[in-house]
């Protein structure tokens, strides 16, 4: 739906880091070094991002 | 007790701490999670029906998300917290009535189309308590869409619920001895150390990144590589690796002498009450 504001397992506040990752990913970057480079290290945090699906732009029309 | 800090910023501690035995620093993991508190919105007042602008367009308040969901997502959000500015609000002189001492009220009005993030918030009086984080999104608005919110924070702790536990990730882990099985346990200049198969000796480097994981024992076994007599990997129960975070809302030095100061205090109450026993007995 949206990103989460916090890491589901450790806690970590991960959603003001989602525009960036997704910009640069989808500019061609490799996601490896930009989780790296935003600072996240666990493999919690990481896949909150690798799995994420932004719906909330399909679900808008539907208040 | 001999303490190595490896690193200390605003939201990161790591300190290697020695001559201690694990229910000490337990104690200090405990309470770290679940004592230390902090600022958190606890009640989100959502307004209803149609908002106008200045210029008399009409706004429908809804959005896509569930009115809970929004009010969950906000109460994640860290509040800057300085610890002794605030205190609980059934603590405080104003009687659980709400003051700037245990309240903090953030006003959000946001008109579509539009995504409402975090620095959205806009607390009533002090700007200092704006929050830092400013770009986590909370919701995205569409035409005609708008929020109108009032959200009140106040202090609480994590034994209550996670939004007010300021300390995230908090653990400890016991510092690594490597030896050999028959080897003279109180010689220290031997005792620690990586096996080099190839040179037949114990380098020591980065012993703290030991994870403990018996891998190079296993592996030496393996290959018949290591040395004889057999060497060994365990911890050490009086010495430790401490490391934790914070979300953002309180200084990671201010929260673990918050933690600190509450656990003596504890212990003061405790022997207060032992002292009474003396009496009663006597």
């Amino acid at each position: 739906m949206i990103i989460p504001v916090r890491c589901f397992t450790c806690g970590k506040v991960i959603g003001q880091l989602y525009d960036e990752f997704n910009l640069r990913v989808q500019g061609g970057e490799d996601a490896k070094k930009v989780l790296d480079e935003l600072g996240l290290e666990r493999y919690c945090c990481r896949r909150m991002f690798l799995t994420h699906v932004d719906l909330i732009d399909q679900i808008m029309p539907y208040s | 007790m001999i303490l190595t800090v490896r690193e200390l910023t605003d939201r990161r501690c790591s300190f290697v701490v020695e001559g201690t035995s694990p229910d000490v620093v337990n104690a200090i993991r405990r309470t770290l999670i679940s004592e230390v508190p902090k600022m958190a919105i606890d009640e989100v007042e959502f307004h209803m029906g149609p908002i106008r602008d200045e210029q008399g367009n009409e706004y429908d308040s809804s959005s896509a998300l569930f009115d809970e969901i929004i009010a969950h997502r906000m109460a994640l959000v860290p509040i800057p917290t300085v610890l002794k500015d605030f205190t609980f609000r059934d603590q405080c002189e104003c009687e659980g009535s709400g003051c700037p001492h245990c309240t903090i009220i953030y006003v959000m009005n946001k008109k579509g189309p539009c995504t409402v993030f975090s620095g959205d918030l806009q607390p009533l009086g002090d700007v200092t308590l704006r929050v830092k984080e400013e770009l986590i999104p909370i919701v995205k608005l569409k035409e005609k869409q708008a929020l109108l919110v009032y959200a009140t924070a106040i202090l609480g702790t994590g034994k209550d619920h996670a939004k007010w536990q300021p300390v995230t990730v908090c653990g400890y882990k016991y510092f690594p001895k490597l030896y050999l099985s028959s080897m003279n346990h109180k010689d220290p200049e031997n005792r620690y150390g990586i096996w080099d198969a190839e040179d037949k000796k114990f380098i020591v480097e980065n012993l703290d990144h030991v994870d403990l994981c018996h891998k190079c024992v296993q592996t030496l076994e393996a290959n018949n590589a290591g040395p004889e007599p057999k060497f060994d990997v365990a911890g050490r129960d009086d010495k430790f690796i401490f490391s934790f975070e914070t979300d953002g809302s309180v200084k990671a030095k201010d929260a673990l002498e918050y933690a600190l100061t509450l656990l003596a205090g504890k212990y003061d109450e405790f022997r207060d009450q032992i002292s009474g026993l003396d009496k009663k007995k006597s």
